[in-house]
């Protein structure tokens, strides 16, 4: 096993990792930026390296930085986490040049996955269903009438060189064709500077579902089932279940779909964690959309039924040992539900909310688990993604489950950023989530029918009066903050920046 | 003598005598009972004066303490002019107008990336472009003015 593991990554997901190191008697270290000095990652890490100031592309997106920082603090792995470098064959390819392990799957892999028309293909080739649609771009409106028309509308127009819904148009009928090509090539290449337009058959009402693989270096590999991901907002996941509410009525599902990414896996030999991700209709069928080479931000939904560490798997593959577990053994129990907390204002369009942290109560009791990466004071930087925290939630089925995450979103308080929790508890007591129907549309439908706020009740009105009232008289200023936080705050900056000093 | 205090805009009488019922457990965090029953109130600074949580609400309260009952008088509003600030810290990417364009209402006046999202900041209503107080790559913090509409 390694001796000590670099941790390439920031936020809830290294604090994640370095937990897991720790278990492991495996010392860890942070890097950070500018804005990072203080965060939690940095202040949990046996040691620390600064790689630059807070944008990602000077920092932690700095192949050459991270190296240097890995070789001056003698680790002899990565940990990539999700998203910065996590998914870039050349970093994997540049820690093995530096005899440093990469952990994750091999540069090959990472290649032969990531681009979206080779793994398209080679799904393909392994028998994997894809969404009909042609391969080429259309080359002209005659081809992509006759297309169109083959494919059965409505159908799906998609920038090839694509991402975030940009250039996406549905199109319900053949009158609508022209002009909608013409509007999705000219979006395209404003955003892309690309017009190539793909045709694809439009999965109505889809679901996201997504198979969790795991590899060795010895050629054993097991799905870990699935997870349903449909509830999104800017074509980003926010809640995560498993088992999904369509597989709980389709059992079959998980063995189709296992099997399928199974096969996807063992086409490029596949070591590490995988997860590969299909798009699901009402009536059962799934298409391929594409792998994700790395761990995924809701490993924990599956951590939960499975009762397996994937960062500890993870890094005991990455360091040879065999999958201490076959497919025959792998169990799934009860249901599991994660929220991904996030400093934004569902509101108003989910826009982000950065600030300081000043006031922070955590949910915890039986069956919560919270992956958080802030504490009070903290200052959400402007600069990354505004996830904070994850709240994950067990219990013996879906009902129970639900349940017990409402009682911990009305346990979660966070102060001082706009945050998501409110907007949980709501979706928590939507009838159609409770039933479980689900799609990657629910968000923006759950808009259209959420229920207005009921009055509040006298008693309530009354209590936040008094609080109010008491908070007043007790001479706080009208922001709600002692007139001493600041000044305290101050001279604390003051020391450490003459402690700072003396040590240069 | 009571204090009223102002939430969401509706007035509740608060009477002194029942502070008793009120303990601050943790700096700007109360424990209120009210016969018998328990409520946990947390009290938050806001941009525009205090905001309380409770049961799972959160509410803008204004507290009127009847012993300095001088009322601040709001700032004069709807001159016909219109500031278009920033409504968190951010990097301005791109102007969409110039001073002097009229705008529509909805149209798009300027892009602030933050957190890796690009923001559209729309006019509100139609109007003409008096001043933009910023340039392309500035970076501004919350309640900033970015543009003036008139």
């Amino acid at each position: 096993m390694f001796r000590k593991v670099l941790i390439a990554n920031r936020g809830e997901i290294a604090v994640r990792v370095i937990r897991a190191l720790r278990e492991l008697n495996i010392e860890s270290v942070a890097v950070f930026s500018d804005v990072d000095r203080t965060a939690l990652h940095v202040r949990m890490a046996d040691e620390a390296e600064h790689i630059g100031p807070a944008p990602s592309s000077e920092s932690y997106l700095r192949i050459d930085r991270i190296l240097e920082a890995a070789k001056k603090h003698g680790a002899d792995a990565i940990h990539p986490g999700y998203g910065f470098l996590s998914e870039n064959a050349d970093f994997a390819a540049a820690c093995e040049a530096a005899g440093i392990v990469f952990i994750g799957p091999t540069p090959d892999s990472i290649r032969r996955l990531g681009s979206k028309t080779a793994a398209r293909i080679l799904a393909k080739e392994a028998h994997v269903p894809t969404v009909p649609g042609s391969e080429e771009p259309a080359k002209d409106i005659e081809a992509a009438r006759r297309l169109a028309r083959e494919l059965v509308y409505p159908v799906l127009l998609k920038a090839s060189a694509g991402g975030g819904g940009k250039g996406m148009r549905r199109v319900d009928e053949e009158s609508e064709l022209e002009a909608a090509i013409r509007e999705a090539s000219s979006e395209a290449e404003r955003s892309f500077r690309n017009s190539e337009i793909y045709i694809e058959k439009l999965i109505d009402k889809p679901r996201h579902i997504e198979i969790q693989i795991a590899g060795d270096q010895h050629g054993n590999l097991v799905h870990l089932g699935e997870r349903e991901c449909s509830l999104q907002r800017r074509h980003q996941k926010i809640v995560e279940e498993c088992p999904s509410p369509l597989i709980t009525t389709h059992p079959e599902m998980r063995v189709a779909m296992g099997e399928a990414a199974l096969r996807i896996g063992r086409a490029v030999g596949y070591s590490s964690l995988g997860t590969v991700e299909f798009l699901a209709d009402v009536q059962g069928n799934f298409y391929f959309l594409e792998v994700n080479t790395r761990l995924q931000v809701e490993h924990p939904v599956t951590e939960l039924v499975t009762g397996y560490d994937l960062v500890r798997l993870q890094l005991q593959i990455a360091a040879g040992d065999k999958l201490p577990f076959k497919q025959e053994d792998i169990r799934w129990r009860g249901s599991a539900l994660e929220c991904r907390i996030c400093a934004e204002d569902p509101e108003n369009n989910f826009f982000p909310s950065p600030g300081e942290i000043v006031q922070l109560r955590e949910p915890s009791g039986p069956g919560v688990r919270l992956d958080s990466g802030v504490y009070p004071g903290w200052t959400v930087p402007i600069d990354y993604d505004p996830l904070l925290a994850k709240l994950v939630v067990w219990d013996e089925n879906r009902d129970a489950t639900i349940r017990r995450m409402l009682r911990a979103l009305n346990e979660y308080s966070i102060a001082g950023v706009e945050t998501n929790v409110a907007f949980f508890r709501e979706i928590m007591d939507d009838p159609l989530f409770r039933k479980g129907w689900l799609d990657t549309g629910f968000v923006s439908d759950f808009f259209g029918r959420r229920k207005p706020k009921s009055m509040p009740s006298e008693e309530l009105e009354l209590a936040a009066g008094l609080a109010a009232a008491a908070h007043s008289k007790n001479g706080h200023s009208k922001n709600g903050q002692p007139a001493t936080r600041n000044q305290k705050l101050e001279t604390s900056n003051w020391l450490a920046d003459g402690r700072g000093s003396l040590l240069r | 003598m009571k204090w009223q205090v102002l939430i969401d805009g509706h007035a509740v009488e608060v009477d002194p005598q029942h502070l008793e019922a009120v303990k601050e457990v943790e700096p700007g965090v109360y424990s209120v009972l009210l016969e018998g029953r328990s409520f946990e109130v947390r009290t938050i600074g806001a941009q525009n004066g205090l905001s309380v949580e409770t049961g799972g609400r959160r509410f803008t309260v204004e507290v009127r303490d009847p012993r300095n009952a001088s009322r601040q008088s709001r700032a004069a509003t709807g001159s016909g002019r219109q500031r278009i600030s920033a409504p968190m810290p951010g990097k301005v990417v791109r102007l969409l107008i110039r001073e002097g364009d009229t705008v529509d209402i909805g149209q798009g006046l300027i892009v602030v990336e933050a957190m890796k999202m690009q923001n559209e900041m729309k006019a509100s209503r139609a109007g003409r472009v008096v001043e933009v107080c910023v340039r392309d790559g500035d970076t501004v913090t919350a309640g900033d003015t970015l543009v003036v509409l008139e």
